[in-house]
């Protein structure tokens, strides 16, 4: 299929962050910490590298079909019906994802700033703006991300540098951690946290230069995951690995005993949540699109525009299936598990089979990819 | 929700257009159509028969002219013209004169028809601007455009000679877009006028001016003016590609071409920047742009347009650096204001006063103690006076405008806060925000913001800080989502482009913007070429210290100054 090449490297990267970074970094410190105590910064770069090499096996088979997303060249790999099946799979677990961010996001904030505002009305709002930015194109989708990407960055590490004052790097010691009976468990919990980053599949074959896309992956991973070490470490060292592990939002907390000097804003929790609605905007607008861009791929649509409000009312129930933030809590664990298993195990898979049956996709042009931009 | 496209409103003109065809059976008694059923008839070479024609067309005006003579005294002529379109006493001197008297040798001799023609034309007419025609639906046309036609018997062709004259006003500054550094002419209501401001700043060859007829009625002029080996030709075809699309009875200004060919029509931004100043138009011409020209209006749009351009105006460039860099920056700060100012105001207020600092909020809360209402429809309120009381300034005559809008602002507002119906600081915040919707220079897009604004406001009124996200977000995905012309709307911030950014709000110096924006992708990049004399050191030749100049210390030089020696010491 042909595909007009338009995304350039910094775009795929600020794809690749700010689909990373979302909602999850709120409670990434009380996992890392649960996982290793003070090892918190050691079990989340455990965690990265793994993400990492799945996304690394994303990249090798992108490169190796430039012109096809994952749904395409999978049904070239494996037979078609046992494609769609496992597809199927990844939509739902898409679909799943979204349903879960939005829930999560929807608690944080009747939880923080919205406290009489019922659970179901955030949550739609955040769906809706997630389903009417999804009926863009993928350029647009593009813009989208690397317009947003400072606008996540900058309060992340405005409130990691502000909260040092108050950091003890007694607590961050042993670096290796102890207790670590759970540092497994909680490791892959982290892990499933990156695995937006899977979106990239959708985004390899509109990219300018797809033999050069491991270089937005590296430095995708290495600016999210730095971020996601920093963020541990402040908050571990603010709280204590034992505090911090029985916080439902480290990061929240860390964000509210913070103050801007000079006292211009007292507090910093409901000005941060604000801001924070576009990091997890841009994590649900990344999965809302691969869910509907992907079944549309399936489904053999030209264009995924109409699906964006046919799957709003799944995901808006699904969402509101959980009864209370222990149980979604629970859930986001084991799905993000089952997740993991999807985002690296079947690319995995799918390349060992691509390399047994020596399939390739056909060559790419790539001495005339900026004819066909814009 | 934006998601009206260019597509969709071709589609409404093919639709209209075939309405137009199928649905008017035009009546043939009108003028209009008559020309159109004669539209190759060639002149007889009778005068009577073509005065007829013409007369039964143009006849039942007052202001039609026609004056019947003979040329030499001998070839039975007759000149027709409309009066209030032309010139008269020049018709008198310049045309009717020399017609009428001609030169002796002439009386006497006879010439054949085409002889004459050239007779007329190289020896006795003072006129440079003349034609010939023979098509007499070409001749009623010229009359219409205020040119004066003369038919002589036995010719196959008539003269068109222009003395038109159409009153129109003086250049002066214009008034929506002021400087105080930098040119003060603005473009007039005539386009001939309208292009030699420009033609006069670009006196280079490459500049062309395309010109074509649009609206049935009103056949008003539309020139088209690039810089050829600068403007992408791809972009000047499909201008007018647009152009050509636009079919309507009346057009009257630039405003009309711009709903007409903008890329999106139900977006609350222009995607089309239009602009009164010359100078404006051809910094505009020499990036690569096109300027679009309409006779009768006084503006000239720019295509393509994107975001950054309604922040910026030329006053930036002719100004220092520091200066333009810094003026700039108050104005997205300004624009930025006048977007979300209020829906703050009302989200701290209402939903999270922890954040601002205890005793801001308890005075604010004091101020707020006597008023009965939310403050979003405080706000909303005040917000809806605020528009009303602006338009109002602009529709008043000038003589009580001044009177009406102190009387509105200071005492409207005043009493408000005493009658408990707003609060002080409610006050405060709409006139910041009213004077921060002022500071953008361009006014369509502050027109954009200024009504984004009340949704934000309701937005902040029912989610607070969450709800104030959610709408910008929504705002500026859309924006991320508009083109103009092809060329994404947030360019050069996203897609990022270095050089543009570096030049969006902050001002670049001029010798470092080599390039020409690279997003409206110019055959010819380059815009400055030796950036190395810039880099020389000057020579402070006038430095106190510098004693050992040649021209002082030279000995032929000594000698001159003895002879002006008195003089000199004189002088100082």
């Amino acid at each position: 299929m042909q595909t007009p090449r338009q995304i350039t490297l910094i775009q795929a990267t600020a794809v690749i962050i700010s689909t990373i970074i979302g909602v999850g970094v709120l409670t990434l410190p009380k996992l890392a910490a649960k996982a290793a105590h003070s090892g918190a910064p050691l079990a989340t770069i455990i965690a990265l590298t793994l993400a990492s090499l799945g996304l690394f096996v994303v990249t090798k088979l992108g490169s190796r079909f430039p012109r096809q997303s994952i749904v395409q060249y999978s049904e070239r790999i494996i037979s078609r019906w046992l494609a769609v099946l496992v597809n199927i799979a990844m939509i739902s677990f898409f679909i799943f994802l979204t349903a879960l961010t939005a829930r999560e996001f929807g608690g944080v904030v009747i939880a923080t700033v919205l406290m009489d505002t019922p659970l179901e009305v955030t949550v739609l709002v955040m769906l809706l703006l997630a389903a009417f930015s999804a009926r863009h194109d993928i350029r647009t989708f593009a813009y989208i991300h690397l317009f947003y990407t400072p606008i996540i960055l900058a309060p992340v590490l405005l409130i990691i540098i502000f909260s040092l004052k108050n950091a003890n790097p007694l607590y961050l010691l042993p670096v290796y951690g102890y207790e670590r009976e759970q540092m497994l468990p909680n490791i892959w919990t982290i892990a499933a946290l990156f695995q937006g980053a899977f979106v990239y599949t959708m985004i390899i074959p509109y990219m300018k230069k797809p033999n050069k896309a491991w270089r937005s992956a590296l430095w995708g991973m290495m600016i999210a995951g730095g971020l996601y070490v920093l963020i541990v470490t402040a908050a571990v060292s603010v709280f204590g690995p034992k505090e911090t592990a029985v916080l439902l939002w480290p990061t929240l907390e860390l964000a509210k005993a913070t103050a801007l000097p000079a006292n211009v804003l007292e507090r910093l929790d409901a000005a941060f949540i604000a801001v924070w609605v576009t990091a997890v905007f841009t994590t649900l607008l990344s999965s809302y699109y691969m869910a509907i861009h992907s079944l549309s791929e399936v489904l053999r649509f030209r264009d995924h525009r109409m699906l964006s409000f046919f799957v709003l009312p799944i995901i808006f129930v699904l969402a509101m299936i959980m009864q209370n933030i222990i149980k979604l809590y629970e859930l986001i664990e084991i799905v993000g598990r089952i997740g993991l298993c999807l985002t690296i195990g079947y690319p995995i898979c799918l390349l060992i089979v691509a390399a047994i049956r020596n399939i390739r996709g056909e060559a790419d042009d790539t001495n005339q990819p900026r004819k066909t931009g814009t | 929700m934006f998601r009206f496209r260019w597509m969709t409103s071709s589609t409404n003109y093919a639709n209209r257009r075939k309405d137009n065809n199928s649905s008017a059976p035009r009546m043939s008694g009108l003028p209009d159509n008559i020309l159109d059923e004669h539209k190759d008839d060639v002149l007889s070479g009778s005068v009577v028969q073509t005065t007829n024609f013409i007369y039964n067309l143009l006849g039942k005006s007052d202001d039609f002219v026609m004056r019947k003579f003979q040329v030499f005294g001998q070839y039975p002529a007759a000149l027709c013209y409309l009066s209030s379109l032309s010139a008269e006493s020049k018709i008198n001197t310049e045309i009717l004169k020399p017609l009428m008297s001609g030169s002796d040798q002439v009386t006497t001799a006879s010439y054949n028809s085409t002889e004459l023609k050239t007779y007329i034309a190289e020896q006795v007419l003072f006129q440079s601007e003349l034609r010939y025609e023979s098509r007499i639906v070409q001749l009623v046309e010229s009359i219409l455009r205020g040119h004066i036609i003369v038919v002589i018997e036995q010719l196959s062709e008539a003269f068109i000679l222009g003395a038109r004259q159409i009153d129109k006003r003086s250049i002066d500054q214009p008034q929506t877009e002021q400087v105080i550094q930098g040119p003060r002419e603005g473009f007039i209501e005539a386009l001939e006028t309208n292009l030699a401001l420009m033609r006069y700043r670009l006196p280079t060859p490459d500049f062309r001016i395309r010109t074509m007829q649009l609206g049935r009625l009103t056949k008003s002029k539309v020139a088209i003016c690039y810089i050829e080996g600068i403007v992408n030709p791809l972009l000047v075809d499909e201008v007018e590609q647009r152009l050509s699309k636009i079919d309507i009875d009346v057009l009257l200004d630039a405003g009309y071409i711009e709903q007409y060919i903008q890329d999106n029509h139900l977006s609350p931004f222009p995607q089309v920047q239009n602009t009164e100043r010359p100078d404006k138009a051809v910094a505009s011409l020499a990036e690569g742009r096109i300027i679009i020209l309409v006779d009768g209006s006084p503006f000239g749009l720019i295509v393509p347009s994107v975001f950054s351009q309604f922040f910026q105006t030329t006053e930036d460039y002719t100004s220092r650096q520091l200066q333009g860099s810094f003026v700039r920056m108050a104005r997205v700060v300004a624009l930025v204001l006048s977007l979300i100012f209020p829906a703050l105001y009302v989200s701290v207020i209402s939903f999270n006063p922890e954040l601002i600092p205890t005793e801001f909020a308890v005075a604010v809360a004091g101020g707020r103690a006597g008023v009965p209402f939310p403050s979003v429809i405080e706000v909303l309120i005040m917000e809806v006076a605020m528009e009303v009381l602006r338009e109002a300034t602009i529709r008043l005559p000038q003589q009580v405008g001044g009177a009406l809008s102190i009387v509105g602002v200071l005492v409207i507002g005043q009493a408000a806060v005493s009658a408990g119906f707003a609060s002080p600081i409610t006050v405060v915040v709409i006139a910041l925000t009213t004077i921060g919707s002022f500071a953008t220079p361009a006014y369509t897009a502050a027109f954009a913001l200024r009504m984004l604004r009340f949704p934000l406001i309701i937005l902040a009124g029912t989610f607070g800080l969450y709800g104030i996200m959610i709408g910008l977000i929504l705002i500026c995905n859309h924006l991320l989502s508009l083109k103009s012309f092809g060329v994404p709307y947030m360019t050069p911030i996203v897609p990022a482009d270095a050089e543009g950014m570096r030049d969006t709000v902050l001002r670049q110096s001029l010798w470092s913007m080599k390039r020409r924006p690279s997003f409206l992708r110019t055959p010819d990049q380059i815009r400055v070429n030796k950036s190395s004399e810039m880099q020389q050191e000057p020579r402070n030749i006038l430095d106190p210290m510098n004693t050992q100049d040649e021209r002082l210390v030279d000995p032929d030089a000594n000698t001159a100054t003895d002879h002006t020696d008195p003089s000199n010491s004189g002088h100082h």
